[in-house]
């Protein structure tokens, strides 16, 4: 089964060619790991695959992404909808500036989806991502007295709030202490029983632990893409080979 | 003279540079006050604050500057809130829709030239406009002047505030499903802060104004009644008591202008209270 299908695409920041034909089938509930090096445009199909993209105007994008064989970026589809299907936790926590609560609650309050149980929502978000017991005491202090560590776990209850099928993770874990961020690779392990997760990284060995499904990506293209035990123990690319050997990089 | 002394020497001359300009600023700050208060403390009384003028006044008769503190506060708030309703939804709209198009910068370069334009040219203006209308010297004109003088200062600072708003919150509102509308609230939340600074900046500036509300509000012994009728304003009662040869009263204007100051610093350190207070949850 697919979550999502990338058809032919290509994305230019500017005049600079960053994604170039890219074709590739982002599997359900599993997690897929999109590696390269620096600049080869991981993040930018990460970003083009819920829309993020448009955010740059210098930004233009042909091709197709697929979500129930609707493709995203054409031009009536309402991208507010799209973004609250493909959830994102960016690289550097981000509280919104609000409290601890309200960043929680503040998703399903746009969206009208607590139904008037607002407190127990955001409840079971924050004890989904192991935060509850650390914060039920002082919901209302500013999500920026947290640890970072809490934060980013405290940007995963949000983004879970507004009940995504799919979340992007642009290399969430790479502003963390170690601990931290075991954590949220653990939560991430645990989401994809309900969610599809794609996860940005340039970290060989957090793809290894994580990943069901892996996207190698060289200089804007998709070199290979496979399931993680053929993509680690067998894989077909001299390019990837090399690249797992850290020959390259 | 070693490497180590030599640079030790370019801290210590820099250091010196930047003590000497805090204490100039401190002097000429410290300088004006130590003269309104040294010449006006002793004409400073309950009476003064609390009395529109008697007649004879201006000649040293009984009564106060009631009229004319009640005149600038009501066209300084006035003019703030007016310019507000403009300059918040102009500033949000170039930052979420337009950023650095041509039109945005074209309107911040407008904006630019509007705030150095000196307030004498808007009372000119307003009066023009007064004459084409066929209307009189009043609150309202005032406010509509004084608006425009401010507008640019409130616009252009909100602009700034805006443009200096980490740019992670709004892929953090928008990734969440949020209309951009939407993002505007959440952007309103963290800038708040910087719109009090802004606030202040507008009000003082609005309140200090004379020029513009010279031909435009009028000056009037009364205590504002009506948006239609002319009203006083504290530089104009300084201007007209300093005016005068008699030392009493000329004293008087020295506690006028003790009183405008003390209206800033109030409105300032009731600012810096509220932005704390709203900044609490801003993302630094």
């Amino acid at each position: 089964m697919t979550a999502l299908s990338v058809r032919n695409l290509n994305v230019w920041y500017g005049d600079k060619h960053t994604l170039n034909d890219v074709s590739v089938e982002i599997p359900l509930r599993r997690i897929t790991c999109i590696i390269g090096p620096s600049g080869c445009g991981k993040s930018t199909l990460l970003k083009a695959l819920n829309r993020l993209l448009d955010l740059n105007d210098q930004v233009k994008v042909s091709g197709q992404v697929r979500l129930d064989d609707i493709n995203i970026y054409d031009p009536g589809v309402d991208v507010t909808e799209v973004r609250t299907r493909v959830g994102l936790l960016a690289q550097k926590p981000f509280p919104l500036p609000m409290s601890i609560f309200d960043n929680v609650a503040y998703g399903p309050r746009i969206h009208g989806r607590h139904n008037g149980k607002i407190h127990a929502l955001v409840q079971e978000q924050l004890q989904a991502v192991g935060l509850w017991d650390e914060v039920a005491d002082r919901l209302k202090a500013p999500a920026t007295s947290l640890s970072v560590g809490q934060q980013q776990r405290l940007c995963l209850a949000r983004t879970l709030s507004v009940e995504p099928e799919i979340v992007l993770c642009d290399e969430s874990t790479a502003s963390l202490d170690p601990i931290s961020a075991r954590g949220i690779e653990g939560l991430l392990c645990a989401l994809k029983d309900k969610y599809t997760v794609v996860l940005v990284t340039h970290d060989i060995d957090q793809a290894r632990r994580l990943a069901d499904h892996v996207i190698f990506m060289w200089l804007g293209e998709v070199v290979e893409s496979a399931p993680a035990g053929q993509f680690f123990g067998q894989p077909k690319e001299e390019l990837t080979q090399a690249y797992l050997a850290r020959e390259i990089g | 003279m070693n490497r180590k002394q030599r640079r030790r020497l370019q801290e210590a001359f820099f250091v010196g540079i930047m003590r000497t300009s805090l204490a100039g600023a401190c002097l000429v700050l410290g300088t004006i006050l130590a003269v309104i208060t040294v010449r006006g403390v002793g004409a400073l009384s309950w009476e003064m604050v609390s009395q529109p003028p008697e007649s004879g006044f201006y000649l040293g008769g009984g009564g106060g500057i009631l009229n004319a503190i009640l005149g600038s506060l009501a066209l300084a708030t006035g003019a703030t809130l007016l310019a507000m309703a403009l300059a918040v939804p102009l500033a949000l709209f170039m930052h979420t829709y337009l950023r650095s198009s041509r039109i945005a910068n074209g309107i911040r370069l407008v904006l630019d030239v509007m705030w150095g334009i000196p307030s004498i040219v808007y009372g000119a203006f307003g009066f023009a406009l007064m004459v084409f209308m066929g209307l009189r010297a009043s609150l309202l004109a005032g406010v509509l002047t004084l608006a425009l003088v401010v507008l640019p200062i409130l616009a252009r600072t909100f602009d700034e505030v805006l443009m200096m708003s980490p740019k992670d919150l709004r892929e953090a509102t928008l990734s969440l499903g949020a209309t951009r509308l939407e993002y505007l609230g959440v952007l309103l939340r963290q800038a708040l802060p910087g719109l009090m600074t802004a606030l202040l900046l507008a009000f003082g500036r609005g309140i200090g104004d004379a020029a513009s509300v010279l031909f435009t509000a009028g000056y009037t012994d009364a205590l504002p009644q009506s948006l239609t009728r002319p009203v006083a304003s504290l530089p104009l009662a300084i201007f007209y008591q300093l005016s005068t040869p008699f030392p009493e009263v000329q004293a008087r204007a020295y506690a006028s202008a003790l009183v405008l100051t003390i209206l800033i610093l109030v409105v300032s350190l009731l600012a810096q209270l509220s932005a704390r207070r709203l900044g609490k949850h801003v993302i630094r």
